[in-house]
Parts: structure tokens; sequence; C-alpha cells
């Protein structure tokens, strides 16, 4: 795939933690307007692997590219300007301030608050309901819904996403499904997912990748027929 | 000590052939360089520089306390000066007004350390007993220096007020045997605290540093512990004000303010908190250092002192001692020797008590905050050998109502009764006396200790706790074994738990709750963030831990198909009601739990996964 083609490059990362190396060697590629979900079972390197690609942790090797510029080494808060969006998996919010001041940091410009929050409401209608409450009162899988919808309300070129479905009731968890491909479709955002839930990923997204022991160990589009078995044994063992 | 019991004969070999007997050569050494230094320091050093180490190794002892509380408990005190003042002012006092001689001296240090250790009893109370905030008790033990100089300035001649108390008989020693007085009293609490830090106990002061509310719902007393804490190092302190008015003969009410305690940080700081010897060779250093500077530069070397500090926190945080420690690893070429994980043994086999009472009841369960009614009466039972599924919407009430089951003062209104015992208002610590164990939603564990250290801390209220040795053998009951060997956790013993991926810190906690032997066990998404094939493993442990051992689980969980496969019974709590209570089929195929909560989207991923 040529730079242009792509929004997200990833060639050879290696990273770790003081001695212990947990990523190792990943190459990979997201298209614009491509959803691309990371599995593995615990343990295996992937969210951090998405710390390394938002420079909070330094590649060991290895080179990050965001539409063709190399931004490796790159500290969160400038990527954070180059209209990345980053979900943690530890959940990042302000806990003292209210669901709408929460939203409201999130934005690039102040003025798309409506349009944008009115838009999210639709995927997750009890941030509606409680856009006055602070945002810490909140219960765990509403957390949750508040960081994800301060990254689409962001209109990011590209999402990252940590373990979007956990703790998420199964109907929020479906209807955040269908907001992720509108998104993409509308705006033309690409992700990278990290997802335990196969059924989640192969619904949502263009391609899987499993990660086993730092590397990626398979990859394949996911409306192959047998991509949920292969993933799944990939899980299994 | 008390680990007799515990240990087999077999591993206390082990102990003593390990790390202790490495850690003991190590501490006799240290003690010998020392003794050494004290025995040459008085042919060495001229007077005056021998009547300033002499207060500074007495200050040196201070500073000891404020890195046991700082350092390890993470206390943030600014009042070890007042404890220091209270000692110094007891022997000033004695000798002043009432007499001199070996009974008054034993009398007045006797009643130093008594109101030091009442006046820490009644701080350390005032401080941590309501569990607030740790601001808060930083402000306390800020205000009580003020206040005692307050009490020493309003004295009259009894306290001398601001002038304080001088040319009171005393001992008139030489200096070289002040010296060796001052110095052993600081070799022997060194060598204590060294000690204690590194036992099973000393752990237990890092567990509460690291995360308060764990400890608690593992059933550690925290605030006691700080309380006692606050008092025993009261008391020391005054040990070492008592020792600093007998030798320079002059007590004044700056020994007991607020300056010396926020210096006292400074030093530590500087020193290296965290580390006993650091804090200790700042204090010395600093004291020594300033004594000349403000001799030869008597408005300036504030400044440098400030300077100097500010300097050090920014570029080394963790203050001088790892850097020393770092040089004298490259020159020796020794190698940290990281302590082998301890043994792992089955605690023997305990069944949940099978009284004929229920395990778990709740009626009329409220709990509002403010004019918001998370949950609007709450009935149901939990029975022994029962495994509860609690399911329902997002902001549905869930984690509140396990709040309030796990802590007695969690909730507004309602009765909960744990094996016919009211839970009353016992605060989570008592809980877990009745056989409750909590698993929070966000993996909650201890950041700095391995995963071995978090799992002894989770048996403080069953396994003896020694102040002074590290066991060797890391008892758990069966359930907990399994955890710790089928989830590869086994293999990371030494990792600290901050390094773990999200899913082995979750088998961590749960491991940790099962360490604790409860009956009752409370786990809010233990799975969430696990593959399918790791959900199942603890999904088959949990199902023949309420098969075998006869346990009560109450568990939040999100996905249907696992509550289907593992639950005895399924509540759904949906706007803070409870509004179905029934087996797995009449509830999760339900249409209020299809309406509600799983959407029409759901069904079933037995066929899928497939």
């Amino acid at each position: 795939m040529t730079p242009a083609g792509q929004m997200l490059g990833l060639d050879g990362i290696t990273s770790g933690y003081g001695e212990a190396i947990v990523v190792r060697g990943v190459t990979l590629d997201v298209a614009p307007g491509e959803i691309v979900t990371l599995l593995g079972k615990n343990g295996m390197g992937k969210s951090t692997l998405l710390k390394t690609i938002m420079g909070f942790l330094p590649a060991r090797n290895g080179r990050v590219s965001l539409a063709g510029d190399d931004v490796t080494g790159v500290s969160p808060h400038r990527l954070a300007r180059r209209s990345i969006a980053y979900t943690p998996q530890e959940q990042a919010i302000f806990q003292d301030l209210t669901v709408r001041e929460n939203l409201v940091l999130g934005l690039p410009d102040k003025s798309w608050f409506d349009d944008e929050f009115a838009r999210v409401c639709e995927v997750f209608p009890v941030l509606g309901e409680r856009q006055r409450q602070r945002a810490g009162t909140l219960s765990g899988g509403e957390q949750k819904m508040l960081l994800v919808a301060r990254a689409l309300m962001a209109r990011p070129r590209l999402m990252l996403v940590d373990e979007i479905t956990e703790g998420l009731q199964p109907s929020v968890i479906h209807r955040l499904a269908g907001a992720l491909a509108d998104e993409r479709d509308r705006t033309g955002v690409a992700m990278l997912l990290v997802e335990q839930n196969i059924q989640f990923a192969l619904e949502v997204s263009d391609r899987w990748a499993v990660l086993k022991l730092g590397e990626i160990n398979e990859t394949g589009a996911s409306d192959e027929p047998d991509a949920a078995a292969r993933i799944a044994d990939q899980l299994a063992v | 000590m008390t680990d007799d019991a515990t240990v087999l004969p077999a591993a206390k070999a082990d102990t003593t052939a390990g790390r202790s007997r490495n850690d003991l050569h190590y501490l006799a050494r240290c003690i010998l360089v020392a003794v050494g230094v004290l025995a040459i320091a008085p042919f060495v050093l001229d007077f005056y520089a021998m009547n300033i180490l002499v207060r500074a190794l007495l200050l040196g002892v201070l500073a000891l306390t404020v890195d046991m509380l700082w350092g390890y408990t993470g206390i943030l005190t600014f009042g070890q000066s007042a404890f220091f003042g209270i000692g110094a002012y007891a022997c000033a006092l004695m000798f002043t007004h009432f007499g001199f001689g070996h009974g008054f001296a034993v009398l007045a240090l006797v009643l130093g350390i008594l109101a030091a250790v009442a006046v820490g009893l009644l701080v350390g109370w005032l401080a941590f007993y309501h569990g607030a905030s740790p601001l808060y008790a930083s402000i306390v033990t800020l205000a009580l220096p003020i206040v005692l100089t307050q009490v020493v300035y309003s004295g009259g001649t009894f306290t001398g007020s601001s002038s304080g108390l001088s040319g009171f008989p005393t001992y008139y020693w030489s200096l070289t045997t002040w010296l060796w007085t001052a110095g052993g009293l600081l070799i022997v609490v060194t060598s204590l605290a060294w000690l204690f830090v590194r036992s099973d106990m000393g752990r237990i002061l890092v567990a509460i540093r690291e995360n308060e509310t764990r400890c608690a719902y593992l059933g550690i007393p925290v605030s006691r512990i700080k309380i006692l804490l606050m008092a025993a190092m009261g008391g020391l302190g005054a040990v070492a004000g008592f020792g600093y008015a007998s030798f320079s003969n002059v007590v004044a009410p700056e020994l007991t303010g607020f300056l010396l305690g926020t210096e006292l940080l400074i030093w530590v700081a500087l020193g290296g908190r965290g580390t006993v010897v650091g804090p200790v060779f700042g204090a010395i250093l600093i004291d020594v250092s300033s004594s000349y500077l403000s001799g030869s530069m008597p408005f300036v070397w504030k400044l440098f002192i400030g300077v100097a500090f500010v300097l050090v926190i920014v570029s080394l945080p963790q203050g001088l001692t790892p850097v020393v420690t770092r040089f004298w690893r490259r020159v020796s070429g020794r190698k940290p020797q990281a302590a082998p994980p301890p043994r792992l043994t089955a605690a023997p086999p305990r069944h949940a008590v099978d009284d004929g009472r229920t395990p778990l009841s709740v009626r009329e369960v409220h709990r509002n905050f403010g004019s918001l009614q998370v949950l609007q009466g709450i009935d149901f039972q939990v029975g022994r050998g029962e495994l509860v599924s609690l399911v329902g919407p997002n902001g549905a009430g869930k984690t509140t109502l396990i709040r309030c089951l796990a802590d007695g003062l969690e909730r507004t209104g309602g009765d909960i009764v744990v094996h016919g015992n009211d839970l009353a208002r016992r605060a989570p610590a008592r809980c877990v006396a009745l056989g409750i164990g909590r698993k929070f939603q966000k993996a909650n564990v201890f950041a700095t200790l391995t995963v071995a250290e978090c799992l002894q801390v989770a048996r403080y209220s069953l396994d003896p706790m020694s102040p002074w040795t590290r066991a060797s053998e890391l008892r758990l009951p069966a359930s907990a074994l399994r955890i710790v060997e089928e989830t590869g956790l086994k293999d990371s013993l030494s990792v600290e738990a901050r390094h773990l991926s999200h899913g082995l810190k979750q088998a961590l906690e749960l491991a940790m709750v099962l360490s604790l032997e409860p009956s009752i066990v409370l786990l809010d998404e233990p799975t969430a963030g696990l593959t399918r094939t790791e959900r199942e493993r603890i999904g088959a442990i949990l199902t023949s831990l309420v098969r075998e051992e006869g346990l009560s689980i109450l568990l939040v969980e999100h996905d249907l198909d696992f509550v289907r496969q593992i639950s005895s019974r399924v509540i759904v709590l949906h706007q803070g009601r409870l509004v179905l209570d029934g087996s797995v089929e009449e509830v999760v195929d339900s249409e209020l739990v299809r309406e509600i909560y799983a959407g029409t989207h759901y069904r079933g991923e037995e066929a899928e996964a497939s």
C-alpha cells in the first residue's frame, strides 16, 4: 500500500516496559475509512501497542506514520492535535466535571457541540439525560460510553480504542457497532480497535489481526466465512 | 516469632538459606561499619564538629520516624517536631522544676513517651478515624506543632515561654559518651526499622500507601494501623527529643514548631523517602552542613539549602539514595538480587459455614444520592452454594448494590443480614470479618507490590504476620491456587502488579479476594477484558467453588451466555428496582430482559462460537 493510501502505518514496532519486550516487530496498516480490530489473549501486547502508537511508550524499534508522516516518538498531546482520538482501557474521564464539560473538553471547536452531541445521544441516550451530572457519579458502563462519545465527537481522522465494549450491556454494544460504521461512512475516520468480543469485532471491522506474544500471528478479512472460527482457535490455545 | 505455627521446619531452613540470611549478613556488615565510624569519630573530629554531630544523630532518629510515616505508609506529616518537642520539654521541665537524678530522668523519659503516645493517639484518631482524606490528615498534623508552640508560649515561667528553658542541671557527660549514646540509639532504631519494613507486617504499610481502599476490603484495619503507627512514631520522636534536650541543655519553642516539621520532610525527600537509611543520612548531612554554613555565611546559607533542595527534587525525585546505590553497585559489581518468591502451598481446606442460616439476606435496601434514588427497596436472598448473577442495563444500580453489601455505611435504608448477623453500620474491614469478599469493577490491586506480595497482603486476617521476618511460603486456599496456576499468574509471582496486563490484574484481584476464604463473594464484572477461553476457565473455578465448598456468589455480568453457563439463579435490576428473580431460563430468555437489556439483537452466541 502506498503511504498516500494509509492513515496509520506501523512498520516493525517493538516496545515494552523495562526489560520486558511486549510488542515485537508489529507491521500493520490502516487505510482511511478502514476499521481494523486487534484481538488476542491477555498480556499479548494489544494495549501496549496502542500506547506505543499514541506516544505514551517509546518505540524501541520501528516506525509509526500518520497519513504518510513519520510520527514516531511524537508526544501524545501533539498526536491528539493531529486528530488522533485515543480511548484507553483504564478510564480516563474528569471525575469532577459534568458529563457535558467532559465532552466539551474533547472538542477542537466548541461550536460543534450541539450537532455532535445530538448525534452521540442517539447512540447513548443516557448521556443526554445526565449531561449536567458529575461524571464521577456515572456507573462504570456509563463512564465507558462517555469516553467513546468524547472520542467520536472530536471528528478524528484516526481512532484508537481499547476494549470499547467492556462493561456495556448487549443492546448498547449493538447500537455502538452501528454508530461506528455510520461514523466511518460519514467522516472517513480510520479505526484501530482492541477487542475481546469476537462477534462485535467481526460485525464492525473490515479486517482483523490476532496478536500473540507481541507478534501478529494471523490476519484476515472480517467477511470471510471462517473468520470467527479462526479467531476462536487463536484465542483458545 | 509468630510464624512458628505456620512455617514447617523445612520451610524455615529455606528462609535462613535464602534471602533472609543474606539480608542479615548485609545488616550486620552495615552495623559494624557504623559502629566503626562512631568509634573513630571522637579521635578525628574537633569539639565543634562533635557537638553538631550528636545533635544531628538525634535528628536522624526523628527523620526516621518521618520516613516510616510518609515514605512507607504515605502519611504526609508536618507534625513530628511536636513529638520531638514533647520529649525535649519533658526533660527540661522535670530537671528545671522537680529535680535531677537517675530517677527523675527515667520518670521524665517515661512521662515524655507516654505524653507523646497519648498525643499521637489523639492526633491519629482525629486524622484517620473517620477515613478522612489524606489532605485533611496532613492539615491535622500541620496544626499540631502550631498548637503545641502556642501552649509553650502561654506557659509563662513554667515553660519559659518564647525564650525557652536553659541551664537546668543535666548529665554533663563527655562528648564522646554523648556521641556513642546518640549513635547507639540511632543504630539500634535504624536496624529495627530496616528489619521491620522488610517484614510481612512492614509490607502492610506499603500496601496501605498504595491502595487504602483495597486494604480495607481485605479486612485490614487501616485506620487502627495508622493510629498505632502515629503513636509509636510519636513515642520514638519523644525519645530523640529527650536526648536532644538533655544533651544541649536548652529547649526553645522552635523545637516543637512546624518549621522543623517541614524541614524534616525536606531531609527525608533529599535522602530518599521509603529507604530508611536515606532519610537518616539526609538529616545528618543537611544538619551538619547547615551548621557550618550558618557560621561562615549567616544569611545566605538557607538560600543554598533551598536551591540544593529544589535541584535535587527536580532532577532526582527519588532522592539521593537510589543514585548512591546505583553507583555502589557499579563500583562493587554487585547486582540487585530480587528476592525469590515464596513457595505456594495449600491452606487447609475450609468449608463455608453451614449453620442452616441464609448466608445473605437483603431486605428493603435503599440508596439515595441526594434526591437521586439509585436503589429503591431491594429484596432478595442468596443461599448456601448458590451462584446468583445480577444483570441489568448500565446505570441500573448494580455496582451500588454490591457496594451496599460490602460496606455497612453505604446504604440509606434497609437491612442486610449475613449468616444471621446484622451488617448494621460496619465499615468494609469489619464486613470482611463476617465473610464477605468483594472484587471491584476496575481491577484494584497494589501497583508496586509483586503478585506474591499482593496475595500475602490478602492473607492478613488469616495468617499471622511477623514484624521481623518474611514468610518463605505463601498459603492459599485451593480456589486461589487454581486461579494463580491456571491463568499463568504463577509465572509472574515476582512481577510488580502494575506491569500485569489488564486481564491478569483482574485474575490477581479475584485470587486475592478468594484468599480471604470468604463465604460470600461479591464479584463486579470479574471477567471484563478476558477472552472467552479465559472467561470459561474462571467460570469453571467459580462453579466448582459453589458446588464443592458451598460458597455463595453474587456476580455482576453483562455476557448473557456466561450468565447462562454458570448461574444457579439470575436477578435483574432496572432503574434501581429488582424486576425479576428466577431461574436462568426464566430470566435470560424473558421478554423483559430482551427489551430493557439485551436488545432484539441478542440471540445467544453458542451458535456463533461453534
